[in-house]
């Protein structure tokens, strides 16, 4: 979708007069909220139709279902139009209130199934464009008509046409969020294996790799991916083939490598060990994918592909260093550029996309959370100094900064010594005061960890006046905070009471 | 505007034939009185850069490369060189020429189970197709009518009975690869001899119908071809090869003997 050629949205099609946008609104309103309801954003890609003259007058509703019945009548008949007819149809079916009069004539998906599979090459591109069509329809009723098609739609996966097998596997997408019996049924008819044979033998083509991991991204969201889908997927060539496809090429775009990206963060996020993924490098693969990306996020141009390629690469690595075992960390995690780059995507999008800011700020956390090396270079990358500013916002980023720094802070006293240096000690002075309990919990653990076994620490603080604000704080309301003032009072700055 | 007539149309046959096999790659070919797509569009172009598909005898034409692509690789690209039928994909070519046109296979199958389940990554074989077919069915969910599982002998007549007369979408494949406008007419010599079985009557009536003396003409090659394909114990590269690319003299592939052509 995030390509340079671009790839229509369901949500960008244009033309229609006023009351087909309306209607068209109200049933995409309609289809969000079921899908609310159902807890899950259901997601259908469109592929818009090449070397179209979309200029043409659409014609009203009404006339519109009868060309439907007619054309399907001389389709039936099989005359010598067929595909001009069948080029009318894929058409007039764009429309919502054709789809459904074309769903209920008799023997309609029959007709469609057999030119799809028939000796006419156009028609069957055509009859492929009519079902897809349909699977893109928000209601089950109608999308769920394409399903007899499916042996057909996963045999043709191991075709050459480019948009041919594009328009099978984007109707295959659209068809799994549409509930269990349809997972069921592609599952038996063996997807798995067919998704891997078809990106592996196209992966040199990238609309079809992009449509291929659109199709699995489905597949691995649906409600019972977790114990039906994932360990299928995990134990064939998928995820080495989808952390081939991570780097971004620069003349197509990031498209392909943003659905891999999400296909990947599903399965890291569903998966307990990531044993599999772990050995087959996607840690090393895509914390050092983020570390190239650093260049492009700090030259600061909003890039909507940008933003959807590092979103689930984050989380990925995030998971992924959860799992990790702590020996292996160090060597794991690309080195340098992969910190720079997150602490780079912290500033730069900390008021554009707070939540991605946030979600760098928690792998930071989880990148220094066991592993001292990354702590150092935290530290002699010189990144702490810009990090202590941030810990004036709010968002939740300030408390995974803190977090941080307090890992940091908890591997060695040379550490705690640096970051005092770097001003940590003013910036808890703030942070004691705020608001947020959490903020002010998590201050007060940094400040004995900062100070605990080191005098020197303890006398700065007093100096910079903060023996008032514990004070303070042993009268707040929350026994946490309470405690921890006292104790830092009694323990550490016994001496200094005034 | 009329389309320029950029090669004046052969009514040679055997010339065309020659020429089509060894120019492959600049040849453009149509079939003389053959009404063309009748799609408006195209009609209505008169640019030398329209494409036409060099497969001699098909006579299909489009306006883009991709819709050329598009119709080499669903008719010429897995087809089978001794019936013409067109695969949808190269293992569904390998299971077919094994099944159809291998006659160790016919053998080994009497001792152990030879069917491969289509669906890939199933792994699992049967005795005959029959059960394979129940196993697609039931295990795999597949349509009781699945196009590319035809088995040899219960196509034709069956189909004729249930369907209207003339509805495209009921003709078997193969049939389809006979009648439709994009078909091609595949250079090899058909090996009748795997095909005129009882069952059959369909396929041999329109071969019979459409080719002038057909069985005929291929029994003059049998011998050659048969031979080919007895000592094939497995399906060989040169039967996915396009059959218009030449290896040269002593290629059996030929017109030889083929006589006149399709409408």
């Amino acid at each position: 979708m995030w390509r340079v050629k671009e790839v229509g949205h369901k949500a960008g099609r244009h033309g229609g007069t006023l009351e087909q946008l309306r209607l068209k609104r109200r049933q995409q309103e309609k289809s969000l909220r079921q899908a609310r309801r159902d807890r899950q954003l259901v997601s259908k890609r469109l592929l818009h139709v090449e070397n179209e003259d979309d200029s043409e007058v659409s014609m009203d509703a009404a006339s519109e279902v009868e060309d439907v019945v007619g054309l399907l009548h001389k389709l039936h008949q099989s005359g010598p139009d067929k595909e001009v007819n069948l080029r009318a149809m894929s058409k007039a079916l764009r429309d919502p209130s054709t789809q459904l009069t074309f769903i209920k004539q008799e023997n309609s998906i029959h007709l469609l199934v057999g030119l799809l599979t028939g000796s006419d090459a156009r028609c069957r591109l055509l009859a492929l464009q009519c079902l897809h069509e349909l699977s893109h329809s928000p209601h089950t009723s109608v999308s769920l008509t394409c399903l007899p098609a499916s042996s057909y739609l996963l045999t043709y996966l191991s075709g050459q046409s480019t948009r041919f097998t594009e328009l099978c596997l984007y109707t295959l997408g659209n068809l799994c969020p549409d509930g269990d019996a349809v997972t069921e049924k592609l599952l038996a008819q063996g997807i798995i294996p067919a998704l891997a044979n078809c990106m592996e033998s196209q992966r040199h083509n990238l609309a079809v790799v992009e449509a291929a991991a659109f199709t699995l991204s489905q597949l691995l969201q649906t409600r019972t991916a977790a114990q039906n889908i994932i360990p299928t997927v995990l134990a064939s060539r998928l995820p080495s083939l989808l952390l081939s496809v991570l780097t971004p090429e620069p003349e197509f775009g990031p498209a392909p490598a943003i659905e891999c990206a999400w296909c990947l963060h599903y399965l890291t996020s569903s998966t307990k060990d990531n044993r599999e993924l772990l050995t087959g490098g996607a840690l090393q693969q895509c914390s050092s994918l983020l570390g190239t990306l650093g260049g492009a996020v700090t030259a600061g141009k909003r890039d909507e592909g940008l933003e959807l390629l590092l979103c689930p690469l984050l989380r990925c690595v995030g998971n992924l260093l959860c799992c990790c075992p702590v020996e292996e960390l160090s060597s794991q995690v690309g080195g340098a550029s992969f910190m720079v780059t997150l602490c780079a995507i912290i500033h730069t999008y900390l008021h554009t996309r707070p939540s991605l800011a946030r979600e760098a700020a928690w792998v930071l956390n989880n990148a220094t959370a066991h592993c001292s090396q990354i702590c150092s270079a935290l530290l002699s990358l010189n990144l702490v100094p810009a990090l202590i500013n941030l810990l004036l916002f709010s968002e939740g980023i300030n408390v995974m900064i803190l977090r941080t720094l307090a890992n940091v802070a908890h591997k060695n006293k040379e550490s705690s010594v640096q970051l005092v240096e770097h001003g940590l000690l003013a910036a808890l002075c703030t942070t004691l005061k705020m608001a947020d309990q959490e903020m002010v919990t998590l201050s007060l653990e940094v400040l004995f960890l900062l100070v605990d076994g080191s005098s020197k620490i303890a006398k700065e603080f007093v100096r910079q006046g903060g023996l008032a604000l514990l004070e303070v704080i042993q009268f707040n309301s929350e026994r946490e905070m309470r405690e921890r003032a006292s104790y830092l009072l009694h323990q550490h700055f016994v001496s200094y009471d005034q | 505007c009329p389309r320029p007539q950029l090669f004046p149309p052969y009514t040679d046959s055997k010339y065309r034939v020659d020429i089509g096999i060894r120019q492959y790659s600049s040849f453009v070919c149509r079939k003389k009185n053959r009404p063309q797509v009748p799609f408006p569009e195209l009609l209505l172009c008169c640019s030398v850069s329209e494409l036409a598909c060099h497969i001699s005898g098909c006579s299909g034409t489009f306006s883009t490369l991709e819709d050329y692509e598009h119709h080499y690789n669903t008719l010429h690209r897995h087809v089978c060189c001794s019936c013409r039928r067109s695969l949808p994909s190269a293992r569904l070519l390998d299971i077919h020429i094994q099944e159809w046109h291998d006659p160790l296979f016919t053998i080994l199958a009497q001792r152990q189970d030879m069917y491969q389940c289509l669906v890939e990554g199933c792994g699992l074989k049967f005795s005959t197709s029959k059960h394979r077919k129940e196993h697609l069915i039931r295990i795999h969910k597949y349509p009781p009518d699945f196009r590319f599982d035809r088995g040899k002998k219960e196509k034709g007549a069956q189909e004729l009975k249930r369907q209207q007369p003339k509805d495209d979408m009921a003709m078997d494949v193969v049939q389809d690869v006979c009648d439709s406008e994009g078909t091609c007419d595949l250079m090899c010599n058909v090996s009748c001899s795997d095909q005129l079985e009882p069952g059959e009557s369909m396929e041999t009536q329109v071969l019979k119908d459409k080719g002038d003396g057909l069985p005929s003409s291929a029994s003059t090659e049998d011998p050659s071809t048969d031979a080919q394909h007895r000592t094939a114990l497995k399906p060989q590269y040169s039967y996915r090869v396009p059959s218009t690319v030449c290896f040269g003299h002593g290629s059996v592939r030929g017109f030889r003997g083929r006589r006149g052509r399709r409408k």
